[in-house]
């Protein structure tokens, strides 16, 4: 619930006061969950500022873009490889437009008049990295993995950006339905998880070593302890259970793909399946996008499909939400 | 070659000083008013603006870290304090006290784990090199950073500017988050607006809710500096 003061004229004075009634407003919950999203745009724009990303080099932002060329058809890899030679001399003219167009999107998102442009730009912004950044995810050559983020993590920026575009409308079945509709909400989702199922056991998916390699590729010494020690867990799982997990990550990617089109509390479970299969990775897979090692651009795809997910969850009528709706209403009709 | 660009920390540090300035004259202001509300909240920007100018330009550093420790200290006690005592009148809620908790944690970490010098040289707050320095848990400092970012965004989306200051604190509202008809503790009468045009300028909500969030994107981005 929010509160909404109400700014009355005082007719003896005319001077405009505001008054404590307030009214109480059913959550915009579409809104609330854009700031979230507006919130990991922000976190993103201040990643875009650390020091490394104005670097040259093979230590800088051109050398970790250059990285995502390596084993995609020659014909991307030549794009990703000319963006990189840009960057790599020019790196700070370069790295600041990048930094302020994420903090115009975070920002953007935020203001009632600049959401929608925000919105689009997040989309275009966001295909572009995915390309340009993430290599397309490394769906061209078989290392796109769930675990890993794949098919990119930024793509799910620009899903968010379409399920969550304002509009008028009920939350029911869920919030993601308010702005395309059920059906299409609905075959987002399920394409959407899919995807994440084939990615699991296609290519590198379900390779016990690649999936190995994917958790010690991120362990550069900088993780703090407790951090190595799941990351070592994580490895050990996947060296000697890789394919089964990739496998048993499929059947869940399935089982949550086909729980929006179920009744309303068997989504919900399958809702927390999801949240809670996706935060593991996140932490002991994904080590929160490399964040905490020092060297990331973004949180990568775990609590962006997190957040996916919660705008999927069928939104419960409580008593206290009714009420207020009541008190709403007898405010406004003794206003009126 | 200096690869980091100075201008960024520059910018950072100018804006930093830009807002303990003005909440240096929202404080003269509020006392010249005798608002009830808000001043904790001014001299703590106060503080933490000065401080961060600091960290962020060496040059620009003053006082022993003994003294900023003790400053942000007090200061998260104080505001440690208040929320418990808005829980206890309220209800719970988190209430707006908590988010001032949280920033002046953050600028005690800061000055517990030094940051290590990068290699512009404008960055302060290094008496030791990386290698050696202690570090701060990596996933404390990001979970800060996030809650902070996250401050910034919803702030400057709610409805209720100058929040960030004077607190939306309706009894009703806290307790149940149903309407009510309890004053603010922004104190009607006494809030930005009921002075002259200085004030209505100065002390605009909005103004108020700015300073903050310059602050927050701050204070985020140190926190990720300390990764």
């Amino acid at each position: 619930m929010t509160v909404a003061e109400v700014t009355e004229r005082a007719p003896a004075r005319g001077a405009r006061r505001s008054v404590s009634t307030a009214i109480a407003q059913p959550r915009d919950l579409q809104r609330t969950f854009r700031l979230v999203l507006a919130t990991v745009w922000l976190l993103d724009a201040v990643l875009q500022i650390q020091p490394f990303m104005f670097t040259r080099g093979s230590n800088g932002f051109s050398g970790m873009l250059n990285a995502s060329a390596q084993g995609n058809p020659r014909w991307i890899a030549h794009t990703i490889t000319w963006n990189v030679s840009i960057i790599y001399h020019h790196p700070v003219l370069t790295n600041t437009p990048f930094a302020l167009i994420q903090f115009l999107i975070g920002f953007g998102i935020v203001g009632k008049r600049t959401t929608k442009p925000a919105l689009a730009l997040s989309i275009v912004w966001a295909l572009a990295v995915w390309w340009f950044g993430e290599g397309a995810g490394g769906i061209f050559h078989g290392a796109a993995t769930p675990f890993g983020g794949g098919p990119g993590g930024v793509l799910f920026y620009a899903v968010l950006a379409v399920l969550l575009w304002p509009s008028e409308g009920s939350n029911t079945p869920f919030v993601a339905t308010r702005t395309v509709g059920v059906s299409t909400a609905r075959a987002i989702w399920a394409g959407m998880w899919a995807v994440l199922a084939l990615l699991s056991v296609v290519g590198a998916g379900r390779s016990p070593q690649a999936l190995r390699d994917l958790v010690a590729g991120l362990n550069n010494g900088s993780q703090p302890g407790w951090l190595a020690h799941i990351d070592r867990s994580a490895e050990s799982l996947f060296l000697h259970h890789g394919a089964t997990t990739a496998i048993l990550l499929a059947v869940v990617c399935l089982i949550v793909a086909l729980g929006v089109f179920l009744p309303p509390q068997i989504t919900q479970a399958t809702l927390v399946l999801a949240i809670v299969v996706f935060a593991i990775i996140w932490v002991a897979v994904q080590n929160f996008g490399g964040i905490l090692a020092g060297g990331a651009t973004d949180p990568n795809s775990g609590p962006l499909v997190i957040l996916l997910a919660l705008i999927y969850w069928p939104p419960t009528i409580t008593r206290a939400t009714s009420s207020a709706i009541a008190s709403e209403s007898a405010v406004l009709a003794t206003d009126a | 070659m200096t690869t980091t660009p100075p201008w960024l920390y520059y910018l950072f540090a100018t804006l930093m000083l830009a807002v303990a300035a003005y909440d240096i004259v929202l404080l003269l202001l509020s006392g010249a008013r005798r608002r009830l509300s808000g001043w904790d909240v001014e001299i703590s920007h106060v503080f933490m603006g000065m401080s961060m100018s600091g960290m962020f330009v060496a040059q620009w550093a003053f006082g022993r870290n003994a003294m900023w420790e003790l400053i942000f200290a007090v200061l998260l006690i104080w505001f440690l304090v208040r929320s418990i005592q808005s829980v206890q009148e309220f209800g719970l809620h988190v209430p707006h006290w908590m988010i001032h908790a949280v920033m002046n944690f953050a600028m005690l970490l800061m000055y517990w784990y030094p940051i290590g010098s990068s290699s512009s040289g404008s960055m302060s707050m290094s008496v030791s090199s990386p290698s050696t320095a202690a570090r701060v848990d990596p996933g404390l400092a990001f979970l800060l950073a996030s809650t902070v970012l996250a401050s910034a965004v919803f702030t400057l989306a709610s409805p209720n500017k100058g929040a960030t200051h004077h607190g939306t604190h309706f009894r009703v509202y806290a307790m149940t988050g149903v309407a009510g008809s309890e004053p603010s503790d922004s104190n009607l009468g006494e809030g930005p607006g009921s002075g002259g045009d200085v004030d209505r300028v100065v002390a605009a909500p909005w103004l108020e809710d700015m300073s903050h969030i310059v602050m927050c994107v701050a204070m985020g981005f140190m926190l990720i500096l300390m990764l």
